[in-house]
């Protein structure tokens, strides 16, 4: 076998999948304040600047963004408010979806199995302009609210995927037997298969979390003027123009998401090999 | 099913139905509904039946209240090319990656699957903006190009289809390696040496043997690559300029600057539809490539 050509490309190929997000953390720190993509020096201005902690910063010289920490700040209030509610929300329904498809055999579950996917596959726009015309009908103000029902829509999808792969793999015989041994139904489902089910839980959990704080899309449709999350602000900052605090930010949301998607996927690969 | 379970199942399933029926199925069908509707002067719509919606962009327009302009269907064409020219790059980048990875200890393994999924988690418009940053006619791949000498002049891939279709290709990435690894880690590796003792050359022995045990994660990532491709605004929008421009750009526009909300519900339906369709060919043909093997 040929095997060192193939193993060069698959090098480059991840090297090509980690450049770009190298290459913004390093202009986080470039100083040049005139062409960021020319390095100049090392730098720590554009985090303090993100943060305002910067009170010597001569606006004359570098252009602070106006609209730079109180907005940001309410961004990423706004961004985790509705990444937190989604997560419950969509853990719950995803859930007790996944335990109807798997512990109970009716009519129409194709259906409903098949059904369930469906917002997971939809094309964000389709989605976000339904209920864009949906919520402005039914004369729903646009706010955190109805970011949080829109999302919750695929959001359950994902859960729903993930604890139905979780619930299919586990051993229907020490449900059985607990209750052969006169546990109700509630107490099976809390002390034998709750305690089971919960690696799927938690990373159908994790995976809504970092799906919904990351979602641009379909809340970019259904976001009014006062409930901008951190991606919506982001793509407005780089619709107005590169600004090197973008880097900086740039860079603490790549090194967020990489710590909480590392640590859901370390849990999930702890959870396989037990 | 005795009552009790009846009931437990009711409970269970009642809530999600009802949420996804409310919050999904009837937004999906307003837009349908939408599609139908006469545009009203100042954005508003008005309640009558109106199909010349679907007319502008198919070429029935009567010519007076709406007008048929080939654009439209060009840029629907242009959707349709850009995303499957992602999907093909993405395939031709994948297949061998996963291929090489599946053939590793099952440790590396991991790792490098880790790596392959660890780009999806960040942030989606951090990696456009950080293509935005790269073909920049003074950015780093401009930079390194005419250091190496390869060009002279620096190349003006921003804001062209070419821009739209790398920055396509990075973040869909993911979406084509894991089914394909998923296809190629099954295929029994023994049948590979079988065909290379009978004599087969390698290149026979990918086309005729691998390809075509590896169907069905070859069109499984298409499909999932191909639907969220085709309908994109995002990446045109940061990547894309006036050239390249999608249908997904398009909706926008008609939903948050022009205000013709039935004219962006018809472009989103046909959109909805091309989607449904690769959906219903596809899952038909995996399923039956499936099956063969």
């Amino acid at each position: 076998m040929r095997r060192l050509p193939l193993t060069v490309f698959s090098l480059i190929f991840f090297a090509f999948l980690y450049l770009p997000l190298a290459v913004i953390v390093g202009y986080s720190f470039n100083a040049n304040p005139v062409n960021m993509l020319v390095w100049e020096g090392f730098t720590l201005d554009w985090y303090r600047g993100l943060f305002g902690l910067d009170r010597s910063f001569d606006p004359q010289s570098r252009t602070v963004y106006v609209e730079s920490t109180p907005q940001m700040l309410a961004a990423l209030r706004n961004s985790l408010i509705v990444a937190v509610s989604t997560t419950c929300i969509a853990t719950v329904l995803g859930t007790t979806a996944a335990l109807a498809l798997n512990r109970y055999r009716f009519r129409g579950k194709a259906l409903w199995s098949g059904g369930l996917m469906v917002p997971m596959m939809m094309p964000d726009i389709v989605l976000g302009i339904g209920l864009l015309i949906f919520f402005t009908s039914a004369g729903m103000r646009l706010s955190l609210l109805t970011i949080i029902i829109g999302q919750c829509t695929f959001l359950t999808s994902y859960v729903f995927i993930v604890v139905q792969a979780r619930l299919a793999g586990l051993d229907p015989a020490l449900e059985e037997a607990s209750a052969d041994l006169g546990a109700s139904d509630w107490v099976t489902f809390r002390k034998v298969t709750l305690p089971q089910l919960a690696p799927g839980l938690l990373g159908g959990a994790l995976l809504a979390f970092i799906i919904s704080m990351d979602d641009l899309v379909i809340t970019y449709f259904i976001s009014g003027s006062g409930s901008q999350t951190l991606p919506i602000y982001i793509f407005g900052m780089i619709r107005r123009g590169v600004k090197p605090e973008i880097n900086a930010l740039a860079t603490l949301i790549i090194l967020a998401s990489v710590l909480i998607a590392g640590l859901g996927l370390w849990l999930r690969a702890r959870g396989d090999r037990k | 099913m005795t009552h009790r379970q009846r009931v437990q199942l009711f409970l269970l399933l009642t809530p999600v139905t009802v949420f996804l029926g409310v919050f999904f199925l009837i937004p999906l069908g307003t837009i349908a509904v939408y599609s139908l509707l006469t545009p009203g002067l100042y954005g508003g719509v008005e309640w009558s039946f109106y199909h010349w919606n679907y007319g502008r962009i198919f070429g029935w327009a009567d010519g007076i209240t709406e007008v048929f302009e080939p654009v439209y269907l060009h840029i629907l064409l242009r959707s349709l090319g850009l995303a499957a020219a992602t999907v093909a790059i993405c395939l031709v980048l994948c297949y061998p990656v996963a291929f090489w990875v599946a053939g590793l200890a099952p440790r590396w393994r991991m790792l490098f699957l880790f790596l392959i999924t660890l780009p999806f988690f960040a942030s989606l418009i951090v990696r456009l903006y950080a293509w935005l940053l790269l073909l920049k006619p003074s950015g780093l791949l401009n930079t390194v190009l005419m250091g190496l000498g390869v060009i002279t002049e620096p190349l003006d891939i921003l804001y062209t289809p070419v821009a739209v279709i790398l920055g396509m290709v990075y973040i869909f990435l993911p979406f084509m390696f894991l089914p394909l690894f998923a296809s190629i880690d099954t295929l029994d590796r023994s049948l590979i040496e079988a065909s290379g003792d009978l004599g087969a050359r390698p290149v026979q022995t990918l086309l005729k043997v691998v390809l075509p045990m590896t169907v069905p994660g070859i069109v499984a990532g298409g499909v999932i690559v191909f639907i969220p491709a085709v309908g994109n605004f995002i990446v045109p929008d940061v990547l894309g300029g006036a050239k390249g421009l999608m249908t997904g750009n398009l909706i926008e526009q008609q939903f948050l600057s022009s205000r013709n909300w039935p004219f962006g519900s018809a472009l989103a339906m046909v959109i909805m539809a091309l989607v449904l369709g690769v959906l219903l060919v596809f899952s038909n043909r995996a399923r039956r490539a499936g099956g063969r093997t």
